[in-house]
């Protein structure tokens, strides 16, 4: 008994070097995140991006639909019309104010799949640590230029 | 009336009374037929085929429009087979083929019919690949009204409303088949003024608010039932909030009111609510300026200052000027404050003991009210004395219009001007002011002979109505019955009344929106609340029981008698700009040793006080508003400003009472209302649950009525005083209200701006001859107490003899010529 009972605890620690010893030469997993790019897969819901067309003219219409569909409250809309002359969005509405609160967001993307004009869109930004709580809130100038701009993929 | 008629519909057994229209019978039933151009309100016109139902008829079962055909009895009626169902759908793909669904945009978005009812009843997919028909966006129609002729589904409804109500046909059909639009005549814009019911009546995002466009989305506002406070209709409003804003106003249902209508002051002019300009902190006089300071300073030094003021003059030296324009709880608290804390009578507020009224204003709106469907108006004869309901009370305007169309109504002016309403061929009784008494006096002969006197025209026609009439209806505003004269014109009217019959009966209006809440409170020098006397006593031990107090029992100062007085020390003016009224005053003020002022602005008057306190307004209190008549209706909190220390004028008078050491038993708006109802009699048992959203119309009977004696011989001799056209002054002046003036709460918002009653005065086309000036010309008014320089308008209203200068024109106060009083003659130069 004593002897199997050797022999078999013996063979465990071995096979628990084994895989110590496997990983010991292989290269570590561990990104040096700051200093490093991460793989991001395409359809990863990041910090928020408003888009614009080739034009130059805002996607966002201001018609708040997003809000809606919110389930956090997160975002806020309040629209304006366009100045005829120098529209800043096809047609007569725009998103005067447009902010998005990324401490209550959750990052569901219910807003993408609610706009009409795919104005808004999760991009694949996730760094957003800040140091004041106002900062959380996105204004509509900083979801206009995104440090990362997002290509589209959106599901059929 | 008609008796009931059964009918089946989708086998349930259904009894209407006959002439009912199948889909009304069918709503009744809990069975929804889905329609676009009917509406309850409106003459059927079956023009979108919506409401297509199965009819079993002697020739089998055939499609008929259910919103134009009447109940029969015996119909078998189906709303829910296939046949139905199929061409539901088609319809629908049928009106969506040309709809341009920018819902996303669109301000109806969200509370669309045709959203709604493409969702329940459409086919849910779209056969169109053909481009949409391409037509004029926001094309602006009025001011205040866009209208998007892609949107529109041409249901009539906008064109029906302006034609069976307003009778001001401004909009029409225009083209043929797939090109027919909707738009206005000849390019003119649609100017009635309640045009922008039109806005609610759109079951398409076709007609949008310009106040309100973009500002709000149906699913993220707060809806509060309220009523307005621009005139003293009271009509029924919902206000939509959002974010601390007011972003919206539609009209609400009340039948006893406005029906469901509004004017466009009512339903636009809201800028004012969340202005900049409004006064947030309060405002204490520190060398010279006015200086924000904290609530604690303001109130101690008011009640300082009024405590010694008292002390040494006496507390008759001290005034209050309450206002039409606020809360029943401000002007009950303001009343008590002036009788229990200061002890004098000296209260009063503009057009209140200075005007002969009756303390129980109009018998009942629903008696002159002619709705779609429903009995015609009770009173048969509208004797309208002084007042333009088209001006100053648009819906009652409105009511008037379609009792004379539609109920057999007949209607009589009085006014200075040919009014809008004299369109209607009832006979019109020039009146300038100080000719009221001598015209009663004719009117009164001319119908005790019974409608054939030695008078001709006019006159003998408007006695032949009033006699002729079962139950004619008085109504007299403010403008007749000013100031000395006041009592004998409302005694004249009286005696007209009496002379008209049974059924005739006398009724005043007045004007600011809570304007006769603020008599009922008492906000008058010889009345206290409940239009007692001062020397009920009765009434004086309950309410000196209740105070704590001793009331005075002299009489105090008027409106006109506070300002002018050399003894009034101090004034506390809540609502109120004297001021803008008269340059005398203006620099009465200046002397008094203290002047409050609780208001929502710096007002003219403001600017002169040692004390501005910030008031809570309308949205943002809570409180009741009294109509015309006698409707008691509450107008809750709707918004608040989270930034402005702006209090409710009953909490500003409860603190002011603690610093002069009188414990008031207010902790909110509710408990002074509690307490009205204590002591008005009229308002016994009142609660806010009671009121619910409809209100309630408080009794008549319950107010001893104390209106001077009938007569029928009223002063022949004021007609010289009127018309001493000596050489000098040759025209009368004409002033009162419009309803686009120039006063704050209309013109903060920016987007009525250019709708607002020029700078003019506006003469008669002879007159203007006569002078030598033409429209558009500047000249110089005089009278013998000022100055006014204005533009000429020529305006076929006006009667020869007489300069029409509205009230509170910006930059232009007719107060300038009337220096406070009533009557003055004025002469025109070219400058």
């Amino acid at each position: 008994m004593e002897l199997g009972d050797f022999l078999k605890g013996a063979t465990e620690i071995g096979k628990a070097m084994g895989v110590t010893l496997k990983h010991l030469r292989q290269k570590p997993v561990t990104v040096e995140f700051p200093y490093e790019e991460i793989p991001i897969y395409p359809r990863f819901r990041g910090r928020h991006e408003l888009r614009r067309y080739a034009n130059g003219l805002e996607r966002c219409i201001g018609c708040s639909l997003c809000e809606a569909a919110c389930p956090t409250e997160a975002i806020y809309v309040e629209a304006a019309e366009n100045d005829a002359e120098a529209p800043l969005s096809p047609g007569e509405r725009y998103a005067k104010v447009y902010e998005v609160n990324l401490l209550r967001c959750v990052f569901c993307g219910d807003c993408e799949e609610a706009c009409p004009t795919e104005a808004i869109v999760l991009g694949h930004d996730f760094a957003m640590a800040n140091y004041e709580r106002k900062d959380f809130v996105l204004t509509k100038e900083q979801l206009l230029n995104p440090g990362m701009p997002k290509v589209i993929i959106r599901p059929e | 009336m008609a008796e009931n008629v059964t009918l089946t519909i989708n086998e349930q057994e259904v009894s209407v009374p006959a002439r009912t229209l199948l889909v009304d019978a069918a709503r009744m039933a809990g069975i929804e037929i889905p329609v676009f151009c009917s509406h309850p309100k409106l003459d059927p016109v079956g023009c979108c085929r919506m409401c297509l139902v199965e009819v079993d008829g002697p020739r089998g079962t055939a499609m008929m429009a259910s919103c134009t055909m009447p109940v029969g009895d015996g119909m078998v009626v189906r709303t829910d087979t296939e046949q139905v169902q199929t061409v539901q759908e088609a319809n629908l793909a049928f009106i969506l083929l040309n709809h341009p669904l920018d819902c996303p945009i669109c301000d109806k978005g969200g509370e669309c019919p045709l959203q709604d009812q493409t969702m329940r009843f459409g086919p849910g997919i779209s056969q169109l690949i053909e481009p949409k028909r391409l037509a004029k966006k926001h094309y602006d129609i009025s001011d205040t009204i866009v209208l998007d002729q892609e949107r529109c589904v041409l249901c009539w409804r906008c064109i029906r409303y302006l034609e069976e109500w307003e009778d001001k046909p401004q909009l029409g059909l225009f083209e043929r088949g797939n090109d027919t639009i909707v738009d206005i005549q000849d390019g003119r814009p649609v100017d009635a003024k309640t045009g922008g019911n039109i806005i609610d009546l759109c079951p398409v995002g076709a007609l949008t608010n310009r106040v309100s466009r973009f500002a709000y989305r149906p699913w993220e506002i707060e809806r509060t039932p309220s009523v307005c406070m621009h005139c003293s209709m009271g009509c029924n409003l919902r206000l939509d909030t959002r974010t601390h804003q007011l972003r919206r106003i539609v009209g609400r249902e009340n039948m006893q009111v406005n029906d469901q209508w509004i004017c466009d002051k009512g339903r636009f002019a809201h800028g004012w609510v969340n202005d900049e300009k409004r006064l947030t902190a309060p405002l204490l006089r520190k060398n010279g300026e006015l200086t924000p300071v904290q609530w604690s300073e303001a109130l101690a030094f008011v009640a300082d200052r009024l405590k010694s003021i008292r002390e040494q003059r006496g507390p008759d030296s001290i005034g209050a000027i309450g206002s039409g324009k606020v809360s029943n709880e401000a002007n009950y608290a303001l009343q008590r404050f002036m009788r229990a804390v200061i002890g004098s009578n000296n209260i009063d507020h503009r057009d209140g003991g200075e005007v002969a009224a009756i303390a129980t204003g109009v018998p009942a709106l629903a008696e002159l009210m002619k709705p779609q469907y429903g009995p015609d108006p009770k009173v048969d004869t509208v004797l309208l004395f002084g007042i333009d309901p088209s001006e100053e009370l648009p819906v009652l305007d409105l009511h008037l219009k379609r009792a004379l169309l539609r109920g057999g109504g007949k209607l009589i002016i009085a006014h200075p001007r040919k009014i809008e309403l004299t369109k209607y061929d009832g006979p019109y009784l020039v009146c300038l002011p100080g000719e009221e008494a001598a015209l009663i006096s004719r009117l009164s002969r001319a119908v005790q002979d019974g409608g054939a006197a030695d008078d001709s025209g006019p006159v003998a026609e408007a006695a032949g109505l009033l006699a002729a009439s079962d139950s004619a209806l008085i109504i007299y505003g403010p403008m007749a019955a000013r100031g000395e004269g006041g009592p004998a014109v409302r005694a004249g009217l009286a005696g007209l009344a009496q002379a008209a019959g049974q059924g005739a009966r006398l009724a005043y209006a007045g004007l600011d929106g809570n304007a006769q809440g603020c008599r009922d409170m008492g906000v008058l020098p010889d009345r206290l609340p409940g239009h007692a006397s001062l020397d009920d006593n009765n009434l004086r031990e309950r309410i000196e029981t209740l105070w704590s107090c001793s009331l005075s029992s002299s009489a105090g100062y008027t409106y006109k008698q506070m300002l002018d007085s050399q003894e009034m020390r101090a004034l506390v003016v809540m609502g109120a700009d004297p001021a803008d009224e008269s340059p005398d005053w203006a620099a009465g003020l200046e002397d008094l040793d203290l002047l409050v002022v609780c208001d929502l602005f710096l007002t003219e008057t403001a600017q002169k006080a040692d004390v501005v306190l910030p008031a809570a307004g309308w949205a943002e209190g809570d409180g009741t508003f009294t109509n015309l008549e006698r409707r008691v209706q509450r107008a809750p909190k709707a918004v608040t400003d989270p930034k402005s220390r702006a209090a409710p004028d009953w909490m500003i008078l409860t603190h002011l009472a603690k610093q002069m050491d009188a414990a008031w038993p207010f902790a909110d708006a509710r408990s002074v209302t509690s307490e009205i109802a204590e002591i008005v009699p009229g308002y016994a048992g009142l609660t806010w649950e009671a009121l619910g959203d409809q209100g309630i119309q408080w009794d008549a009977e319950s107010v001893a009525v104390a209106t001077a004696a009938p007569t029928d011989q009223v002063g022949e001799e004021e007609v010289a005083a009127g018309t001493d056209a000596d050489g000098e002054y040759p025209l009368t002046l004409v002033s009162g209200t419009v309803l686009y003036d120039g006063g704050t709460l209309f013109r903060l918002t920016e987007q009525m701006q250019g709708m607002a009653h020029g700078a003019t005065v506006s003469l008669n086309p002879a007159d203007a001859v006569d002078i030598g000036v033409e429209a558009g010309a500047p000249v110089r008014v005089q009278s013998d107490v000022g100055s006014l320089e204005l533009t000429v308008a020529v305006d076929e209203q006006v009667q020869p003899g007489s300069a029409w200068i509205p009230e509170s024109l910006a930059g232009a106060p007719v107060g300038a010529l009337l220096n406070g009083g009533y009557r003055q003659r004025v002469r025109l130069e070219r400058r």
